[in-house]
């Protein structure tokens, strides 16, 4: 069979208008900074509290915040996520990223609303429904108090987090979000390093977390932020590494370009360390099918989905639906391909 | 035409591709220095790599492996890869 050219590939003015629209972010330079040790829940599988990182001292001085920031962009960041363990309690650091880098997101559980001022994505983390959430994460009426704060609030995602335990659940939790309004994402728990634990993905979990996601995104398409290719790579046998070839420094050595180059993980001491730089360290890179790493890992390999129309516009659908997911003022176009596409060079499952 | 002069115009024709797809200002394909350091000093990506990788797929039919991208990085760099994949290839 004949290659595709590139330039057939975009013929389709749909197409071209997608591309166009999203490669003028190819300019986002992202790095993640953990912002406090505390948190004001405990949650099962927390990422934030395994390995070394939770043992950093916690520098909240926000002259030193500022500094780094200036110097970040100094260096060409020109996106931050602010997470670990919990942004929220620390608004004065919040506010001074934001005043220094005018992009980015925050990754909170919701409980305490962050200031308007601070004008980054804010991602709310949904592990189930209330009574899972009881369970799992220790904490009554979880999405109700979400929703409560960031209801109407244009930079509020909700971001689903899949486990094998709350597959059913996802339909009970869209429903509620999509009826006050709410934009929904979809996350898989994917193992820390070491973990034992029950939430841990099975085969089995994966084919009926992809279903789920499809069936919810056709039910709720203005609300459930997501492509049918997001499913696939997110939910296939292989996590992210062995698909795409994860460009995190953590597992790329090269510092010449991309990532390799220019993503750091600091810690609340503001220091980093390349043999643990990536998105949400600790975890077990072999199980990793995290959306954010997705949302770095999907889209770097551009070149590779330039081989058909249907490969393309699932790799244009991945990109949208990250901007959308991560980038203030990007609203979601429609998918282009609604069809089950492997990721290139290996089955749909 | 000799290999040199191949070489050189193959410089210029990727300079004005280059221009074009990452809409570079205050330059033209004769004065696109090819030494210049494409990541540190025009600022350029993996993703803005991708892009032009693709665009010389289609006119010269010559595959980028996404592997070789941060060998890249400079307008001579990727010329000579280019001319010396069609030398190989004959």
């Amino acid at each position: 069979m004949k290659p595709w050219k590139f330039a057939d590939l975009i013929a389709d003015p749909a197409v071209k208008s997608r591309w166009e629209r999203v490669r003028r972010y190819f300019f986002l330079r992202e790095s993640t900074y953990d912002m406090t040790r505390r948190c004001n829940i405990r949650c099962e599988g927390c990422y934030y509290f395994e390995g070394e990182k939770q043992h950093a001292a916690e520098l909240g001085d926000p002259e030193a915040w500022r500094a780094l920031m200036r110097a970040e962009r100094e260096r060409g960041i020109t996106y931050v996520v602010l997470a670990g363990a919990e942004p929220s309690l620390v608004p004065d650091l919040l506010q001074v990223c934001y005043q220094e880098m005018p992009l980015g997101a925050i990754a909170t559980n919701g409980i305490q609303r962050i200031p308007e001022s601070v004008g980054y994505k804010i991602h709310l983390s949904v592990w189930g429904n209330d009574e899972t959430s009881g369970r799992i994460r220790k904490a009554k009426h979880m999405l109700a108090r979400q929703i409560e704060n960031y209801q109407g609030d244009p930079r509020a995602v909700f971001v689903y987090t899949f486990t094998p335990h709350n597959i059913a659940e996802a339909g009970e939790v869209a429903e509620i979000l999509s009826r006050q309004g709410c934009k929904l994402t979809f996350n898989m728990f994917s193992a820390p390093v070491g973990y034992a634990g029950a939430l841990r993905h099975t085969p089995d979990s994966l084919t009926q977390t992809r279903q789920a996601m499809c069936d919810l995104l056709a039910r709720y398409p203005q609300h459930v932020l997501f492509s049918t290719y997001n499913a696939v790579a997110h939910t296939h046998r292989l996590g992210l590494h062995d698909l795409f070839g994860c460009a995190y420094p953590r597992r790329n050595p090269s510092t010449d370009l991309g990532l390799g180059r220019s993503f750091r993980q600091y810690r609340t001491d503001l220091n980093w360390d390349r043999e643990a730089a990536c998105c949400v360290p600790d975890t077990d890179c072999a199980d990793c099918r995290h959306y954010a790493a997705g949302s770095a890992v999907v889209p770097a390999r551009l070149f590779r989905h330039a081989v058909d129309p249907d490969t393309f516009n699932s790799w244009l659908d991945y990109v949208d639906t990250y901007l959308a997911v991560w980038v203030m003022g990007y609203e979601k176009g429609a998918n282009l391909c609604n069809t089950v596409v492997a990721p290139p060079g290996f089955g749909i499952d | 035409m000799t290999a040199a002069i191949e070489l050189d115009q193959m410089i210029v024709n990727i300079a004005a591709i280059m221009i074009e797809e990452l809409k570079l200002e205050d330059v033209t394909p004769e004065t696109f220095d090819p030494e210049i350091d494409l990541v540190d000093e025009v600022g350029i990506d993996s993703m803005d790599l991708a892009t032009v990788a693709l665009v010389l797929r289609d006119k010269y039919a010559v595959r980028i492996d996404e592997d070789d991208y941060p060998k890249l990085t400079t307008l001579r760099l990727i010329s000579e890869y280019i001319h010396r994949k069609l030398a190989d290839r004959g």
